[in-house]
């Protein structure tokens, strides 16, 4: 199993990714070749190889740097492709081999610009964009990491196994500590589904169950039992071993009664299949933590599809005073209004929350039927033409509810 | 084998609604309710002429083969790969045509695989699980439910099955009654007996067409509710709020083009197509007052039977049932079903 924190297993799992990458970039490269670009690359690359006299020209440099490679001289062969791609910086394979060698160096810095500048040459290509995003993670760029590793995920980066693990964890990770909950629940699931599990995994999805946004080599020690024991009830959960899961989170409320943020990921979890349940355990948590604009969201929201607009008012009305930013508080507050009558300031914010997330599907929902309920026809066919869009089988998926930030707009 | 009994308490709670009987006193206009489909969207043993009428009924698929058999007004659901045989008891029958049955093992609720089709006199794969392959002989009996799903089904083909977000199957009745639709009528009834008519329950006839949509749509799939579960496809015609708002004549201030212009739910459905001219044309002729986007055009071909070319039946795939596609448009030969 893989490890951010250990160096063995995470030099493997870079490993695995350069194999795999070079298997992808192969495939890429003949894939090129196949629509003619590849002429037109190799064309490329021979008008720009000239190098002043008495210098090794590119022809040189590139054969000297793939002998080096092929030979294990890594070293060497570093510095021979920097100094190709020099002289040639439309050379895509020098860029990708440089990449390469200075990712398994852990020199990440360069790594990353060389798989910058490949891309630049090679823009889709699935296995430099995951390389470059692992790069961005050891510098600690979380949000490009997070974008290139979804972008690579999407790009078909992950259609091996051992890859998609160390992309998805990567991206839980991630998620967790840009503190997008919700999603990274959605990434470990995964490992939930395929019974991929270690100590350190446990512990990623217990931070992302209590909503700490931290890796977990910077969890707090003291409080690992109680992470990891959140992590293991949550795991079991989104491994669909429900009364499993409802034992775990017995003995973990028993031992930790009064830890935030449980009884509200048990709810979210449970929501899609379970509303009766999941109403219980977001009132469990208010009675933790009387301010969690979260589960006051999540609690109206359930209210909401559960026909009970009067009881959702309040709660939504305290989410978004807790919450002014957080889009999924507004569309709470604004369906709330909307279903109780208040039309008019319905519309006023379902607008407000639009603005800050503008491809959220539910908002696009509300608006249809606050633009519909007062006469707006044209405004309300717009929205619902908006979900028909963001609906279509091609289209991501819908954000999760609860979900913070316009960044998690779909 | 597999044995499913209702509780007693159930069974004494699920006699029909004392309500619709009091409300009929004064709303002899509504009277004739209890005899439509939507009272009778759940059947309970004693009281389903479609088993009564179907004394056996079988079907074949795959490795399995399934038999309802009725004797005595009491109905056995079976299931058997040729080897072993499961059957329970079939206490609810949802639906009053087609039919299907949810049972209760272990706290766990099953939605049968098959279903009774009118059409085919017979049973068939339930709409929905067409692509389900049993692997065993307790998958073929029924697929599971989750207890959101249970809430749903109860919640609406049967009255106070609900109460304070649970599910309460020991104060259902069956079908659709009056206090289904209309909150508070048992209390009206009693005020309204003594003379006080203030209680009475908010009039749905006043809501919007947009909010009575919504409201039909809680058991007939509101537009939300389909996009929001990302629902595509031809079957999609089973959900007639949706396809109705989907109408590029859909106005959710307009009562022209409410679920109620068309269709009072407290009568049987009314299946002659030019009976529903008048309602096309309250918009759509030559003297007929503007909509908010300005005057409905005129049909070039015709002035009657309107619902058979804009509102054309469309046959499910590998089904036996069709619907009227709610989606009002200029219907061209050969184009695909828009969705």
């Amino acid at each position: 199993m893989f490890s951010l924190d250990s160096p063995r297993a995470s030099q493997q799992a870079r490993a695995l990714v350069s194999q795999q990458g070079r298997n992808l970039h192969r495939v890429l490269l003949f894939g090129l070749a196949a629509l003619g670009i590849a002429g037109a690359l190799t064309a490329q690359t021979s008008g720009s190889s000239t190098s002043p006299p008495g210098q090794p020209t590119f022809e040189q440099l590139s054969a000297d740097a793939d002998s080096a490679r092929r030979s294990g001289n890594l070293a060497r062969a570093s510095e021979l492709y920097a100094q190709a791609v020099q002289i040639n910086p439309a050379w895509p394979d020098g860029w990708w081999y440089l990449g390469q060698l200075r990712y398994g160096a852990n020199d990440y810095a360069p790594a990353a610009d060389a798989f910058t500048r490949y891309l630049g040459l090679v823009p889709n290509a699935a296995p430099a964009t995951a390389l470059r995003g692992l790069c961005e993670f050891e510098l600690g760029e979380d949000e490009p990491s997070l974008r290139d590793l979804q972008r690579a995920l999407s790009l078909g980066a992950a259609y091996d196994s051992r890859n998609r693990q160390i992309l998805r964890y990567h991206e839980g990770l991630l998620l967790t500590k840009l503190g997008r909950f919700e999603e990274a629940l959605t990434a470990y699931r995964y490992f939930a589904r395929e019974h991929i599990s270690n100590d350190e995994l446990l512990l990623a999805v217990g931070l992302a169950a209590l909503r700490i946004p931290q890796f977990p080599k910077d969890a707090d020690p003291s409080q690992r039992d109680r992470i990891a024991l959140a992590g293991n009830a949550t795991f079991l959960l989104l491994s669909g071993d429900n009364p499993s899961a409802s034992q775990a989170f017995q003995s973990f409320f028993q031992r930790y009664p009064s830890s935030a943020n449980a009884h509200y990921t048990w709810g979210y979890l449970l929501y899609p299949t379970d509303q009766d349940a999941a109403i219980a355990e977001f009132q469990r948590e208010l009675a933790i933590d009387p301010n969690n604009a979260i589960d006051h969201t999540m609690l109206a929201w359930a209210l909401l599809m559960d026909s009970s607009p009067a009881e959702a008012l309040p709660e939504a009305k305290k989410a978004a005073e807790e919450a002014p930013t957080l889009p999924m508080a507004q569309l709470s507050l604004g369906r709330a209004l909307l279903e109780t009558g208040d039309v008019n300031s319905a519309t006023a914010l379902l607008e407000k929350a639009l603005a800050l997330d503008p491809g959220n599907l539910e908002i696009h929902i509300a608006l249809a039927r606050a633009y519909s309920e007062s006469g707006r026809e044209d405004d309300a066919r717009r929205e619902r033409h908006a979900c028909l869009r963001l609906t279509q089988p091609t289209s991501k998926p819908a954000p999760a509810m609860g979900q913070q930030g316009a960044q998690t707009a779909q | 084998m597999l044995a499913v009994a209702a509780s007693a308490a159930i069974a004494a709670a699920q006699t029909p609604s004392a309500s619709d009987s009091s409300c009929a006193g004064c709303h002899r206009g509504q009277a004739r309710q209890p005899e439509t489909p939507m009272a009778h969207a759940l059947e309970l043993p004693g009281a389903n002429p479609v088993l009564a009428a179907h004394s056996t009924l079988t079907f074949h698929n795959g490795a399995y083969t399934w038999t309802v058999e009725t004797h005595n007004n009491q109905s056995v659901y079976k299931v058997t790969d040729g080897t072993s045989t499961l059957s329970v008891p079939i206490h609810w029958s949802f639906g009053a045509q087609a039919q299907t049955w949810v049972f209760e093992q272990d706290g766990k609720f099953y939605e049968s695989i098959v279903s009774f089709y009118p059409s085919a006199g017979n049973l068939g794969i339930t709409t929905g699980d067409e692509q389900l392959t049993p692997q065993t002989l307790q998958e073929a009996m029924g697929r599971e439910l989750t207890p959101m799903d249970v809430k749903l089904c109860f919640g609406c083909h049967s009255s106070d099955a609900v109460a304070s977000h649970k599910l309460t199957l020991g104060t259902l009745h069956p079908g659709v009654t009056c206090a289904h639709c209309h909150q508070g009528a048992l209390d009206h009834a009693s005020d309204a007996a003594a003379g006080d008519f203030s209680t009475a329950p908010p009039r749905l006839q006043d809501l919007t067409s947009e909010s009575l949509s919504n409201f039909c749509g809680q058991c007939h799939r509101s537009w939300e509710t389909v996009v929001r579960n990302r629902w595509r496809g031809v079957f999609d015609v089973r959900f007639q709020p949706y396809r109705l708002a989907n109408s590029r004549c859909f106005n959710g201030t307009d009562p022209r083009i409410g679920c109620i212009a068309c269709h009072d739910p407290h009568k049987d459905l009314i299946r002659n197509e030019a009976s529903y001219d008048s309602k096309c044309l309250a918009c759509h002729a030559p003297s007929a007052r503007p909509t908010s986007t300005g005057k409905a055009r005129t049909c070039p071909t015709a002035t009657s039977k309107c619902v058979s070319c804009h509102m054309p039946k469309i046959s499910l795939p590998g089904n036996y049932l069709r619907f009227t596609d709610h989606q009002i448009r200029v219907v061209h030969p050969g184009q695909p079903f828009p969705n």
